[in-house]
C-alpha cells in the first residue's frame, strides 16, 4: 500500500521557529552520536588491547583535533539528552502548548550550554 | 507545564489499547515495538549516559587510575556494557526512522537498513568482547 512519506519542510516551506529548528537538531545530533559510537567502541577495544594501540588512540584524543571532536560530541550528547527528556515529556502527554514548547526549547539550549561549559571547565581546571 | 488536550492516559506509552488503533491505521509492521524500544532505551540512557560522562570526566582528570583498571570492576563493566548496548539499540531505531523518512526507494531502504543493523551488531559484539576481556582478565 502506498502511504504518504514525510517531506522535508524546514526551512523551505516554513519560516524559522525554535521548535522546528530544535527538532531537526535532535535528529542531526542523534546521527552524530551514532557515528560517534564507532569511536566509543574503538576506544573500548583499544583499552582492552592496551599497548601501542591504546597509546596511539589516547594521543589522538588528546590532540587538538581529538579535543575538538570530543567537544562536539559533548555538545551533541548534552543537547540530545536535554531535548530527549523534553520529547519524553511530550510522549507522556505534557508540554504541547505552543508557549510551553517554546519555553522548554529555550530551556534545552540553556541547559546544553551550561552542562557543556561545566564539563569542560572540570576537564581543564579540576 | 500545562496539560494538553490529549489526555496523558491515552498515549501509547501507557495505554495498551492504543496498539489496536495503530494496527488499524499504522504501518502494521514493527512501528509500535520500535517506538517502545526507543522510549525505553531513552529512559535507561538518562542515568547510564550521565554515569558514562561522569566516569570519563573523572578518568580524564585522574592520574591514579587507568581506563583498563576502571573497566575491570564488575559494576563499571556492567554499567558501561548496558550503556553501549542501550545506546546502539537506540541509535538503530533512530537511524532507521531517518532512513524511512528520506530513502524513498524500497530496495535502497532495505539495503541501508541491513547495513545499519550489521554495523550495530558488529559494534555491539566488539564492545561486549572488549569489556569481557578486561573484566575476566583482571
Amino acid at each position: 500500500m502506498e502511504r504518504p512519506l514525510s517531506p522535508f519542510m524546514f526551512p523551505i516551506w516554513y519560516r524559522f521557529q525554535i521548535t522546528s529548528a530544535l527538532s531537526i537538531l535532535h535528529r542531526l545530533t542523534g546521527i552524530a552520536l551514532a557515528v560517534g559510537s564507532i569511536l566509543l567502541v574503538w576506544w573500548l577495544i583499544t583499552v582492552a588491547a592496551g599497548g601501542e594501540l591504546f597509546a596511539a588512540t589516547h594521543a589522538f584524543l588528546a590532540s587538538p583535533i581529538g579535543i575538538v571532536l570530543l567537544f562536539l560530541w559533548s555538545v551533541a550528547f548534552f543537547y540530545h539528552l536535554c531535548n530527549g527528556i523534553r520529547h519524553l515529556a511530550w510522549d507522556a502527554g505534557y508540554g504541547f502548548e505552543i508557549r510551553t514548547a517554546t519555553r522548554s526549547g529555550y530551556a534545552v539550549i540553556v541547559m546544553t550550554a551550561l552542562l557543556t561549559v561545566l564539563a569542560w571547565l572540570y576537564v581543564f581546571f579540576a | 507545564m500545562t496539560k494538553s488536550a490529549i489526555s496523558p492516559n491515552t498515549t501509547a506509552l501507557r495505554d495498551e489499547t492504543m496498539l489496536r488503533h495503530v494496527r488499524q491505521l499504522g504501518s502494521a509492521r514493527d512501528g509500535l515495538s520500535e517506538w517502545r524500544l526507543q522510549r525505553l532505551t531513552a529512559i535507561a540512557l538518562i542515568p547510564l549516559g550521565l554515569y558514562f560522562v561522569a566516569s570519563v570526566l573523572w578518568l580524564a582528570t585522574s592520574d591514579r587510575i587507568t581506563a583498563a583498571a576502571w573497566l575491570s570492576s564488575p559494576v563499571t563493566a556492567l554499567l558501561i556494557m548496558l550503556f553501549v548496548l542501550a545506546g546502539l539499540a537506540h541509535a538503530l531505531v533512530g537511524l532507521r526512522s531517518v532512513l524511512l523518512d528520506y530513502v524513498h526507494t524500497r530496495s535502497r531502504l532495505v539495503a541501508s537498513g541491513l547495513f545499519i543493523r550489521a554495523a550495530v551488531v558488529l559494534l555491539a559484539g566488539a564492545s561486549v568482547l572488549a569489556i569481557l576481556k578486561l573484566f575476566l582478565g583482571h
